[in-house]
C-alpha cells in the first residue's frame, strides 16, 4: 500500500510538470488558436538563458565578470522571453495573419528547430545543473512519520504550479487584458471594433506563456538539470492537451495530473508483465482512447453553434 | 420623425472615398459628411458597398483613395483600434460578439479603450486595477439597465436568442460611450417587436447621449421613420443624399432601388 | 382577543408607524432595491426623511386633504413611500395594475376620481397621457424613471426628483411639519383603495381603513411570530391586497425590510441574493419551479439524477412530519440530515429557498404532489385564505397543523359561519368599510352588522380547519338533500395523474356520479410496463385492467369524502371511462380546458342516464372532430362500474 502510494505521488509530481508545459499551449491556443509547438523549446530556452545569467560558466560572467543572484537572473530571464514574444510577433506572426492554422502551425515548428539552434550555439549543448538553492532531497518529515518517500522539489514545483494557475485564472477571468484575451479568442473583428489591438495581445500572451515556460524550465532544470531533451516533452503535453482539452486551463492541469499517475502506475504495476517501458506510450495510448471517446477533452468546450 | 435637436457641426466627413479588392470597385467616389447628433441612413441594395463604407470608417478596410476627417482629423488609413480610441464604436450584420463570454464580460470589452491600468497591477487584479474596474463596471450597470437587459447579466451569450444578442451587441457598443456609433443592420432578422424595441433604443440613444449614428438597414419603414438624412448607394456608387422625403421622392432613386424594394425586403 | 388590544395601542395609521420606526429602528434596513447591479437599502430614518420629503412636495404641488393619488409601476421604493406620503396628508393611495392598457386605466382612475398620479416611467406615463382627456380630475402625472422624459413638456407633468426637491425645501423652513400632518390621521380613516376585477362586472373599489390593514397585519405578525429580523420579497403586483399586507402593512408593523427586484425577470436571481425569511407566493408559481427543478434535473448527470430520486424518496417519506415536529425514527432522521446536505439545502440555496421561515400560498387549490414536494425539503408552505374584503387574512394554516387539502382554522380575531347553501360568512377587524360609490355592491356582500358573503362554498373538518370546497354559486343538492360540490369531486379526481379530465353529476339525482377522461400518457405507460397491448385511446378506456385501476382512484377519493360529514354523501357511487377525451374543437372544453357542463349533459345524455340506471354497458356512438377538420363517428361499448362506498367516519365515531 506504502509502495502505491508512493507511486501515486511521484506520478503527481511529474504529473505537474507536464501540466506546466501543457498549460504554456493552452494560454497560446486559446488566445490565438495557434497550436505553438515551440512551447517545450520556450522551457528549455528558458532555462538555459536562466543558467547563463547566474552561473560563473556563462556569457555573461565572461562579459560582466559577475552572476547575477538567482531572483535577479529570473527577472532577466522574463525580460528576455518578452524580447522573444515581441521577436515572434513582430518576424513571424504579423506576417502571417488570416492564414490557415496549419500554416501557423508549421511556423511554430520552424521557430522551434530556430531557437533549439540557437540555443545550442549560444549556450553549448551539455547537461546543465541549474541550482537555484530550491529544497532537494527527501521530505524528512513525512519520511519519518509514515515512512513515505517524498522529495521536497516536488512538493515545491506542486505548490508552484498551484499558484500559477490561481494567477492565472484570476487574470483571465478578472481583468481587462484576460477579457481581451478572451475577445481575441472568440471573434478577431469584433476584438478589433472594441479598440483591442491584437499585436499589443498576442505580445503579452506569448510573454505570458514565455513565463510559463520559465516556472517548468526551472523546475524541470532543478530536478535533472537543463539539456535538450527538455523540448521533448512538447510532445508529452499533447496527449495531457488531448485529454484535458486545448482551451481549457483547468483541462491541462488535470489532464497532466492523470497522465502523470496513470504511466507511473502502469509501468510499476503492468510493465513487467509486458516487458516494461510502458511510460514511454502510455500517455499517446490514452490520447488515443480519449480522441475516440470524447474528443473535446474532459474539460473542452463543446462549441455552441446558434444559427 | 425624432424630435428637435441641436445638430451640429461635421463630425465625420467622407471625402472622395474610392476603395477595391482586387481590381472590382467596391467604392467609388463617394463623399458625404454626418454631422453631430444625426441619425443617418446608408441604404441601398445588396452588394451596393454599405457595409465596405462602415468598413472604411472604422479601419477594418483602408482605401485606396480618398480621405476621412473625424473630428477634425483627416486620414486616409486608421487602424481599428485606433478609430475605437478616438471615439468610433459599431455593431456587425452577423452578430460579433464572443460568444464563450458572459453578457456582462462581454460590455466590458466595451471599456477596453477607457480602462488603462498596466498589466502589473492586472496580473494581480489589485490596487488601482481592482479601483479602475469598479468605476467601469458601474458604466457598463448603466447599459444594461439602459438596454433592459440585467436579467442575463451573467448568462453567456452564445445561449442567448438572436434579438437580444443584438441588444447586447448594442450594449458592448455603448459602453465605449462613442461619439460615433455605426450600426450595421441593427435589426436584421428581428420580429416587429424586437424592431420597435431596437427602433426605441436606438433614438434613446441618439437623444440621451447625443450620440451621433450612421446606420445601415434594410427596412425602409425604419429608415425613413428614424433617420435625419440618408445617403443611396448601389454598385458603389452614390446615387442621392438628402432627407428621408427628399430621397423618397428623387426619380434616379426610385428607378433603382425603391422601385425593387419590395423584392428585397426579406433579405 | 387580547392580541388585537395590543395592537390598539400602537400607532393607528402609516405615517405615525413610520414615525415610531424611524425611533425604534432607525438605522435598521426598511427596504431595498437593486439598482445597476448593486442592492441599495434605505434605513427606517431615511424612508421616514424621505416620505416626508415626498409628502411635503405633493402638497407643494396641490394634493389636498381626501384626495386620490393613483400610484402606477413595478414594485419601487418610491411608489411604496408614495402610499405612505398621501396617507400622511389625509390622501388616499390608489395602488394600479402595471400591466393594465390604458382603457382599464382610465376606469380605474375616473372612478377612484384620482387627481394626482406617480408612476414608475415613461411606459406608465404615456397610457395616462393617452386617457387623461378623459380622466377630468387628474390634474398631476409625477414620473420616477426620467428616461425619455426630457421632451415631455405638459406642466403637468413633472418628475418625482423636483417634487422632492420642493419638498425638501418646504421641509427645511417647517421643521415638524410632516409629524403634525400625521398627527391629524385616525384609524377609522381610508387608507388604502384596491380595486377588485371580480369574475362579473366592473372593478370595485374596496376601501379598506387603516384599522382595517393595522390590525389584520398585526395579527398575521402575532400568528407567526415575524419580526424585525425577517426578510420580505416584493414582487406581486402593488395593486393586489396581498402585497399590501406582505409587502407594507407588516412590513410597518413588525419593522422587517422589504426587497424590490431589480425587474420582474430577475425575481429568481434576486431571490437567491436576498433570501427571504417570509415568502408568498401563488400555486402556479411553486409549480412553475417545482416544473424548473424537474427539467434540470433531467438534463442532470446519471449519478446526480441517481441521488435526486432517493433523497427525494426519503424526503417525501419523513420530511413533512420531521417540519411538523412529529415522531421519526434516528435512522430517517439521520438519512434525512445527509439529505439535507447533499441534495435539499443546495438544492434550496439554488432556489433562493434557504432561509425561508414560512411561505404562503393561496388563490386556488395548491396540487397536492407541489405541496409535499417543497414541504418535504423542509420549506414551511402553508395554506391562507383571503379576501380583499378581509384584507386578506380569513383562514390561514398554523405550524405544525398542516393538511394539504384545507386552508386551516380562522385566522387571529375571525370568526366564520357556513350559511344554509354552504357558504362561508366572516367576520373580522379587516372587514372593509365599504365599496366606493357602489352602495348596492356593499349592501350585497356585507350585513349590516358585518358579515361578508364570500362567495365560496365550505365547510369545516373534525379539527376545526375550513374546507373550500367550490363558488357557492356552482354547489348544489342531491335529492336527499346533501350538498354536492362537483368541482371538488372533480379536482380530486384529477390530481391522480391517471385521470386528465372528470366531470360529476349529482345535482337534484339520488346520488353522485362521474365521467372520466384517462390520462393517455400516464395510462399508456402504465399499461406498457405490464405488458398491456392497445390500439388508441378508445381501446385503451375500455380495457378491465383500466377500470380496476381507475377504480381504485375513485375509492380513494369516496374514501377521503367519507372523513367529511358534509359530503360524505356524495361519494361517487358509479363512474364510466368516456370513449373519447372531452375536446375544445367539439365544443366540449373551453379554449382554457374548463369543461362546458351543459354541452357535455346534452351530448352524453344518454350515459347520463346509464349512470342512475341499473345497467352496466351501454353503446354509444360520438362524433369527433379529426386534425384535418373531417368528421367521423366513434362507436363503443361503454361500461359502468359501481364504485366502493364508506361509511361515513364521523357518524361512526358519533356511534
Amino acid at each position: 500500500m506504502l509502495f502505491f502510494i508512493e507511486t501515486v505521488i511521484s506520478g503527481l509530481m511529474a504529473g505537474v510538470m507536464y501540466s506546466l508545459v501543457a498549460l504554456g499551449f493552452v494560454l497560446i491556443f486559446k488566445a490565438s488558436g495557434i497550436f505553438n509547438f515551440a512551447q517545450g523549446v520556450f522551457a528549455l530556452f528558458a532555462g538555459l538563458a536562466l543558467y547563463d545569467f547566474i552561473s560563473p560558466d556563462g556569457w555573461f560572467y565572461e562579459l560582466f565578470g559577475f552572476v547575477l543572484p538567482a531572483w535577479l537572473g529570473i527577472i532577466a530571464t522574463m525580460g528576455v522571453m518578452v524580447i522573444v514574444a515581441w521577436l515572434v510577433e513582430f518576424l513571424v506572426l504579423r506576417h502571417l495573419v488570416n492564414q490557415e492554422p496549419i500554416i501557423l502551425f508549421m511556423s511554430t515548428i520552424g521557430l522551434a528547430y530556430f531557437l533549439e539552434g540557437l540555443g545550442d550555439t549560444l549556450f553549448g549543448s551539455d547537461v546543465k545543473p541549474l541550482n537555484l538553492g530550491l529544497p532537494s532531497g527527501a521530505w524528512d518529515y513525512l519520511l519519518d512519520t509514515h515512512n513515505l518517500y517524498v522529495e521536497k522539489l516536488e512538493v515545491v514545483a506542486a505548490v508552484v504550479a498551484a499558484v500559477l494557475v490561481t494567477v492565472l485564472a484570476i487574470f483571465f477571468q478578472k481583468t481587462r487584458i484576460g477579457r481581451a484575451l478572451r475577445a481575441v479568442a472568440d471573434d478577431h473583428q469584433a476584438a478589433l471594433s472594441v479598440g483591442i489591438s491584437l499585436r499589443t495581445i498576442w505580445v503579452i500572451v506569448w510573454s505570458v506563456s514565455g513565463f510559463v515556460a520559465l516556472v517548468a524550465g526551472i523546475m524541470w532544470g532543478s530536478k535533472s538539470g537543463i539539456q535538450f531533451s527538455l523540448s521533448l516533452i512538447a510532445l508529452k503535453a499533447l496527449p495531457v492537451l488531448i485529454l484535458g482539452g486545448f482551451t481549457s486551463v483547468p483541462g491541462a492541469i488535470v489532464g497532466g495530473l492523470i497522465i502523470g499517475v496513470g504511466e507511473k502506475v502502469a509501468e510499476v504495476y503492468a510493465g513487467p508483465f509486458v516487458g516494461g517501458a510502458i511510460e514511454n506510450w502510455f500517455a499517446y495510448m490514452l490520447a488515443l482512447v480519449f480522441l475516440l471517446v470524447r474528443p473535446q477533452g474532459l474539460f473542452g468546450e463543446k462549441i455552441i453553434e446558434r444559427v | 420623425m425624432a424630435y428637435e435637436r441641436n445638430i451640429g457641426d461635421t463630425l465625420l466627413a467622407v471625402d472622395q472615398i474610392s476603395l477595391s479588392f482586387g481590381g472590382v470597385k467596391a467604392l467609388s467616389n463617394i463623399s458625404f459628411s454626418v454631422n453631430e447628433h444625426e441619425v443617418f441612413a446608408i441604404i441601398g441594395p445588396n452588394g451596393a458597398g454599405k457595409s465596405s463604407m462602415l468598413n472604411c470608417i472604422n479601419g477594418f478596410y483602408h482605401p485606396q483613395e480618398g480621405t476621412i476627417t473625424f473630428k477634425g482629423k483627416t486620414r486616409r488609413q486608421v487602424r481599428p483600434s485606433e478609430a475605437a480610441r478616438e471615439g468610433i464604436a459599431r455593431t456587425f450584420q452577423n452578430i460579433a460578439l464572443f460568444k464563450g463570454m458572459t453578457t456582462l464580460d462581454n460590455i466590458m470589452t466595451g471599456r477596453n479603450t477607457k480602462m488603462t491600468k498596466g498589466i502589473f497591477w492586472q496580473a494581480l487584479r489589485f490596487g488601482p486595477a481592482e479601483k479602475e474596474e469598479m468605476e467601469h463596471r458601474a458604466v457598463v450597470e448603466k447599459v444594461i439597465d439602459f438596454l433592459e437587459i440585467e436579467a442575463i447579466r451573467k448568462t453567456a451569450v452564445g445561449t442567448l436568442p438572436y434579438g437580444l444578442q443584438k441588444r447586447v451587441e448594442l450594449g458592448r457598443a455603448l459602453a465605449a460611450e462613442p461619439d460615433l456609433l455605426l450600426l450595421d443592420e441593427p435589426m436584421a432578422g428581428m420580429n416587429l417587436e424586437e424592431k420597435q424595441d431596437m427602433c426605441r433604443f436606438i433614438l434613446d440613444v441618439n437623444d440621451e447621449f447625443g450620440t451621433t449614428i450612421v446606420l445601415i438597414e434594410h427596412d425602409m419603414g425604419v429608415v425613413m421613420d428614424i433617420s435625419d438624412r440618408v445617403v443611396v448607394l448601389d454598385y458603389g456608387k452614390k446615387l442621392a443624399e438628402g432627407t428621408p422625403d427628399q430621397v423618397r421622392t428623387n426619380q434616379t432613386v426610385i428607378d433603382a432601388y425603391l422601385g425593387v424594394a419590395h423584392d428585397d425586403e426579406d433579405e | 382577543m387580547g392580541d388585537a388590544k395590543a395592537a390598539g395601542a400602537m400607532a393607528d395609521t402609516f405615517p405615525k408607524l413610520l414615525i415610531e420606526n424611524a425611533r425604534r429602528f432607525g438605522d435598521r434596513p426598511a427596504i431595498r432595491e437593486k439598482d445597476l447591479g448593486i442592492w441599495q437599502a434605505w434605513t427606517w430614518q431615511q424612508v421616514h426623511d424621505e416620505i416626508a420629503a415626498m409628502a411635503a412636495g405633493l402638497r407643494q404641488y396641490g394634493f389636498q386633504r381626501g384626495d386620490s393619488l393613483a400610484i402606477v409601476g413595478d414594485n419601487r421604493p418610491q411608489l411604496y413611500w408614495a402610499m405612505t406620503a398621501a396617507q400622511a396628508l389625509g390622501g388616499t393611495p390608489v395602488p394600479m395594475y402595471q400591466d393594465a392598457v390604458a382603457e382599464e386605466m382610465q376606469f380605474v382612475l375616473e372612478h377612484a376620481e384620482a387627481s394626482f398620479a406617480i408612476v414608475e416611467d415613461q411606459e406608465q406615463t404615456d397610457k395616462l397621457l393617452e386617457v387623461m382627456d378623459r380622466c377630468p380630475k387628474l390634474k398631476e402625472i409625477v414620473y420616477k424613471d426620467t428616461r425619455g422624459m426630457r421632451h415631455y413638456d405638459q406642466p403637468f407633468v413633472r418628475s418625482l426628483d423636483s417634487l422632492m426637491e420642493a419638498g425638501r425645501a418646504f421641509l427645511a423652513d417647517n421643521p415638524g411639519w410632516f409629524e403634525a400632518e400625521a398627527a391629524k390621521g385616525k384609524g377609522s380613516d381610508i387608507g388604502i383603495m384596491v380595486y377588485t376585477s371580480g369574475t362579473t362586472g366592473r372593478a370595485k373599489g374596496v376601501m379598506l381603513s387603516f384599522d382595517n390593514l393595522i390590525i389584520t397585519a398585526h395579527n398575521g405578525v402575532l400568528w407567526d411570530g415575524l419580526n424585525e429580523n425577517d426578510e420580505v420579497m416584493a414582487y406581486l403586483p402593488m395593486a393586489w391586497v396581498g402585497d399590501n399586507i406582505f409587502s407594507y402593512g407588516q412590513s410597518y408593523v413588525a419593522g422587517f425590510c422589504v426587497s424590490c427586484p431589480e425587474s420582474s425577470d430577475t425575481v429568481m436571481t434576486d431571490l437567491k441574493e436576498i433570501g427571504p425569511t417570509y415568502f408568498f407566493a401563488p400555486p402556479r408559481i411553486f409549480e412553475t419551479i417545482l416544473t424548473q427543478v424537474s427539467i434540470r434535473m433531467d438534463d442532470a448527470s446519471k449519478f446526480n439524477q441517481w441521488l435526486y430520486k432517493k433523497f427525494m424518496d426519503i424526503a417525501l417519506r419523513v420530511g413533512p412530519d420531521i417540519l411538523d415536529g412529529r415522531p421519526v425514527s434516528f435512522v430517517d432522521r439521520a438519512l434525512y440530515a445527509l439529505g439535507e446536505l447533499l441534495v435539499y439545502g443546495p438544492l434550496k440555496n439554488e432556489l433562493g429557498f434557504s432561509r425561508f421561515r414560512l411561505a404562503y400560498t393561496a388563490g386556488e387549490a395548491i396540487g397536492p404532489d407541489i405541496f409535499d414536494f417543497f414541504r418535504s425539503l423542509g420549506v414551511n408552505i402553508k395554506q391562507l385564505y383571503g379576501s380583499t374584503e378581509a384584507s386578506v387574512f380569513i383562514c390561514m394554516q398554523k405550524d405544525g397543523d398542516i393538511k394539504p387539502d384545507t386552508v386551516g382554522p380562522p385566522a387571529l380575531d375571525v370568526e366564520l359561519k357556513i350559511a344554509d347553501n354552504g357558504e362561508v360568512l366572516f367576520r373580522s377587524p379587516g372587514v372593509f368599510v365599504a365599496y366606493y360609490k357602489n352602495d348596492e355592491a356593499t349592501k350585497s356582500t356585507k350585513t349590516d352588522d358585518g358579515w361578508v358573503m364570500t362567495g365560496d362554498a365550505g365547510f369545516f373538518d373534525a379539527d376545526g380547519h375550513l374546507k373550500i370546497i367550490d363558488r357557492a354559486k356552482d354547489v348544489g343538492k342531491l335529492n336527499d338533500g346533501t350538498m354536492f360540490a362537483p368541482k371538488y369531486l372533480e379536482n380530486k379526481l384529477k390530481f391522480f395523474p391517471y385521470i386528465t379530465e372528470a366531470v360529476a353529476f349529482g345535482h337534484e339525482k339520488d346520488h353522485a356520479a362521474a365521467f372520466i377522461n384517462i390520462d393517455l400518457e400516464a395510462v399508456g405507460n402504465w399499461a406498457e410496463r405490464r405488458g398491456l397491448a392497445y390500439s388508441g385511446y378508445t381501446d385503451l378506456a375500455m380495457r378491465d385492467e383500466v377500470y380496476d385501476l381507475i377504480a381504485e382512484c375513485v375509492d380513494k377519493v369516496n374514501r377521503d369524502l367519507s372523513e367529511d360529514a358534509a359530503l360524505s354523501g356524495s361519494q361517487i357511487r358509479r363512474f364510466l371511462i368516456l370513449h373519447k377525451l372531452l375536446d375544445a374543437d367539439d365544443g366540449e372544453l373551453t379554449r382554457t380546458r374548463k369543461v362546458r357542463r351543459n354541452t357535455v349533459a346534452e351530448r352524453y345524455g344518454e350515459l347520463i342516464d346509464a349512470l342512475y340506471s341499473g345497467i352496466d354497458v351501454c353503446p354509444v356512438e360520438a362524433s369527433v372532430t379529426f386534425e384535418d377538420g373531417r368528421t367521423g363517428t366513434i362507436k363503443a361499448d361503454v361500461k359502468i362500474r359501481e364504485a366502493q362506498i364508506f361509511p361515513s367516519q364521523q357518524a361512526q365515531a358519533a356511534e
